[in-house]
């Protein structure tokens, strides 16, 4: 599974990759601000976006418009990774189309597993990341 | 006497006038009979008369018929004959006259028979010597006639005798009669003076009688109003019960009634709280009731005589003046009031009543002390300027408005609060000022209608949040809270309290943006801190020797707590404040019990702890996360606290009234009982060191119970000290009817916090 998480801060990115990486065997690429994540989306599109929804340059909300409205990544499932998980915001998010919220911190053993079973129950293929699932 | 007195006067008028007449009455009565008695003597003394004239006459008759018998049968003469004849005719009417003179006398009737018989006797002899003349028989006729003679001479004798019998008693009756006339007529006259001296008498007698017992009687009534006047002591009451008894008797009772109402009305001015006094022409007092004493300090002896206005403030008395002035003008009546000065130099406030009595030439004037009233009118409205001044200064928006919604008055926050002034929003319908008018027609009734029905439903007794609209065009955030009342003109009011919470609601916002900014801050570093010390415990950076594995382990355990007191504190802060996010679906039992099994299933193993989960098959209206939430803090203090080995049985049923009830039974030590109802507070633990031992914050029964209250649930715990311990709640149970179980997105977002 190739996952991009677009994240403005580098511990953050570090220990989530070497997570996803380390223990869930999934590819990960690294994007430090919205607009990084929207280029290297569109170069190379993952199977989905771990997306920061609090980053100070372009946030969650406007990156993940932006990749909506471009015809390579508007069909790409993006998961938000939050401190606030709050419910209203949440249900904007899913309007622009997010498909669910992770809020921090998270379980480093189960980050991979709980991604995956987002995508599995919207209905995403990701057959090469769930033969990977330990 | 005494019956007299019982009689009315009406009666004793009666008897005045008819006991003379009834002795007139019979005064007449009597004198008729006796004039009747002498009308009855007379006519016998004229009969008498009568029968001895007649006696008389027909005793001359027959001694004539005798005389004229000799001549003819001497004569021959047809003189003597003739005459004869006419005397013979006449003797049977004279008898037959006297006859009828003496009437029904037996005496006389007996004389008259035998009267007749002689006479009869007499004629038949003269007629047989007349007869024999005639035949020229004069032999016959002289011895008749000597013969006749005899006989006739004997007759007339008789007849003398008896005329003399017949005349006799007459000539008594006739010689008494005078005499006896003269008796009765002296008897009737005297008869007559006595009668009507006697009578006047009577009459007389009567009416001063009568005349004297009615004046003295009036007399007394008379004497009794003038002692009445004089105030002096009432004669005692007449005896009776005619008029002037009855009078008398109702003049007592008029005099009693007066001294009553006298009495009285003494009483009350006497003892009358108000000053009750008459000031003369002068303005000088002529009277005043002992009132003045407890009122101005003045004894109404030392007032009498003196001007009144010395009693009045200098300052009052032009006004005193001018109102006194004018009572004897055009009214008669006058109520001012001014300050009375006592005699202690202390002042009193006074409601003059004022009367003025042209008769009397007085002004009759109630004084009452109103100090206290003004006391309490100051008081009120120093009471009234502090309350206009609290209105007029409070930072709540104060509107009285109609049933209809109309605004009848605001207060100057209204006005700040809706940049506008007051006669701005007078008249104007309620709604104007809301947020709502945006959308609707101020002027629609029925938008109207339904705007007042929505206020009513949000802020009658209640505080309601709306949003408000002032006047240039910018709406802010309100509470607003209506009290009904009824105003004295009897309509119901409301009075609508606007409190402008646009400062609060920016409070409450930045106190969000804190606290998720804090929960942001905190986590963000705990985040990497948390992920860095698992990848090193699981050896994902390469094995560590297992001291370093040991400490890794310990920071990782540690940064997880702090993780968690993190989420509880923020959990806590948000169900204070009203503000926990919920989201209530219809979602099953067994699914609640599934996730939560999930999120303990490995902390119960590593405590070598049974989970026996038994869910029954209802659904509930809930907030699925926030149930999991609860169950799994449940859950995991049951685990915590049980022995190795033993099991915990989470089950679930439905109870009467539309709930569920789920219980999380262990069999660990137990909770004291006086523990029990501190449990749920928030930094709780059974044994002090429990926080060490055991982990946990002491937030999650907390939490629990405010996350199960606000979905209106209660929760609770029943224990025995040494056998375990049972923890449930009851949730609501879904009702609508059984559809598919919405789908819960983020099926594991906050499987993390649950310690």
């Amino acid at each position: 599974m190739k996952v991009l998480i677009i994240d403005d801060e580098e511990d953050f990115r570090t220990v989530a990759s070497s997570c996803l990486g380390l223990l869930g065997g999934d590819t990960v690429a690294e994007a430090c601000s919205g607009k990084e994540g929207i280029e290297m989306a569109r170069s190379d599109v993952p199977d989905v976006i771990l997306l920061d929804l609090c980053m100070d340059d372009m946030d969650g909300t406007k990156t993940l418009a932006s990749l909506r409205e471009n015809p390579e990544t508007a069909e790409v499932p993006v998961i938000f990774c939050t401190t606030k998980g709050m419910f209203p915001e949440f249900e904007e998010m899913k309007k622009l189309g997010a498909l669910a919220v992770i809020t921090k911190p998270f379980d480093p053993l189960k980050l991979s597993a709980q991604i995956k079973d987002i995508l599995k129950t919207a209905g995403f293929a990701c057959d090469q990341a769930l033969s990977v699932d330990s | 006497m005494r019956l007299n007195l019982q009689l009315k006067i009406s009666h004793k008028g009666f008897i005045l006038v008819l006991v003379p007449l009834v002795f007139e009455l019979v005064f007449l009565i009597v004198l008729s009979v006796l004039l009747q008695q002498a009308e009855v003597e007379v006519q016998r003394q004229v009969r008498s008369k009568a029968i001895i004239s007649q006696a008389n006459a027909l005793s001359k008759l027959f001694y004539d018929a005798g005389v004229a018998m000799g001549g003819y049968s001497i004569t021959k003469s047809p003189l003597f004959s003739d005459r004869y004849d006419k005397i013979v005719r006449q003797i049977p009417l004279d008898l037959q006259e006297l006859k009828g003179l003496v009437g029904d006398n037996d005496k006389q009737q007996l004389i008259l028979g035998r009267l007749q018989t002689i006479t009869s006797d007499g004629l038949k002899i003269l007629g047989e010597a007349k007869a024999a003349i005639d035949d020229n028989r004069v032999d016959v006729a002289q011895f008749r006639a000597r013969h006749m003679y005899k006989q006739i001479r004997q007759l007339a004798d008789q007849l003398q005798d008896e005329l003399k019998g017949l005349t006799e008693d007459e000539r008594k009756i006739e010689s008494e009669s005078p005499e006896q006339q003269n008796r009765s007529r002296a008897a009737v006259k005297m008869f007559l003076v006595f009668g009507v001296v006697l009578n006047i008498g009577i009459a007389f007698l009567l009416l001063y009688y009568f005349l004297r017992s009615i004046s003295t009687r009036l007399s007394t009534v008379t004497d009794n109003s003038f002692r009445l006047a004089r105030g002096q002591k009432l004669r005692p009451p007449l005896s009776g019960n005619d008029e002037i008894a009855q009078l008398d008797d109702a003049f007592r009772s008029m005099a009693e009634a007066l001294a009553e109402a006298s009495r009285k009305e003494r009483a009350v001015i006497e003892n009358a709280a108000d000053v009750i006094c008459s000031i003369d022409m002068d303005g000088k007092f002529v009277a005043v009731n002992p009132a003045s004493y407890e009122s101005w300090g003045f004894y109404p002896d030392e007032l009498m005589g003196r001007r009144f206005i010395e009693v009045i403030m200098p300052e009052d008395v032009p006004d005193t003046i001018r109102a006194v002035r004018s009572v004897r003008g055009a009214t008669s009546k006058v109520n001012f009031e001014n300050r009375v000065k006592k005699r202690d130099g202390s002042m009193v406030n006074v409601l003059w009543s004022a009367d003025w009595s042209e008769k009397d030439r007085a002004l009759f004037c109630v004084a009452h002390d109103i100090t206290q009233r003004k006391l309490v009118e100051e008081a009120i409205k120093a009471n009234e300027a502090r309350i206009r001044n609290i209105i007029n200064n409070m930072m709540v928006g104060l509107i009285i408005i109609t049933r209809d919604g109309l605004i009848e008055s605001i207060n100057p926050r209204t006005e700040s609060m809706f940049s506008t002034r007051s006669h701005e929003m007078l008249g104007r319908h309620v709604m104007s000022l809301f947020a709502d008018a945006r959308h609707f027609s101020v002027s629609d009734p029925n938008d109207r209608q339904s705007f007042m029905e929505t206020l009513f439903t949000k802020a009658l007794n209640r505080i309601g949040e709306f949003d408000c609209l002032s006047a240039n065009g910018e709406d802010f955030p309100v509470e607003i809270s209506l009290t009904e009342f009824v105003s004295p003109d009897g309509a119901v009011r409301f009075m609508a309290s606007v409190l402008d919470v646009s400062e609060r609601k920016e409070v409450e916002r930045m106190k969000k943006e804190f606290v998720s900014t804090v929960s942001h801050e905190l986590r963000t570093p705990l985040t990497s801190i948390r992920g860095s010390l698992t990848l090193l415990a699981v050896g994902a950076m390469g094995a560590l020797p297992d001291q370093a594995k040991k400490v890794v382990n310990i920071a990782e355990r540690n940064t997880i707590r702090l993780i968690g007191l993190i989420n509880d504190i923020l959990d806590v802060e948000k169900l204070e404040a009203g503000k926990l996010d919920m989201e209530l679906v219809d979602v099953a039992v067994a699914s609640i019990f599934e996730r939560s099994e999930q999120a303990v299933n490995t902390f119960a193993a590593n405590n070598g702890v049974l989970l026996d989960m038994k869910p029954s098959g209802e659904m509930v209206h809930a907030d699925g996360d926030r149930l999991v939430q609860v169950l799994v803090n449940l859950i995991s203090n049951a685990v915590k606290f049980s022995p190795k080995g033993a099991a915990v049985t989470v089950s679930s049923a439905e109870i009467p009234g539309g709930f569920i009830e789920v219980h999380v039974t262990d069999r660990g030590r137990g909770i004291p009982e006086s523990f029990k109802n501190r449990l749920f507070q928030r930094f709780q633990q059974v044994e002090a060191s429990d926080a060490k031992k055991k982990g946990g914050t002491g937030l999650g029964l907390a939490i629990c119970k405010g996350i199960v209250e606000q979905h209106g649930g209660t929760i609770g715990v029943e224990s025995e000290e040494g056998k375990g311990s049972t923890f449930w709640f009851r949730i609501p149970k879904a009702q609508n009817l059984p559809k598919q179980p919405v789908q819960v997105l983020e099926p594991a977002m906050q499987s993390n916090q649950a310690f």
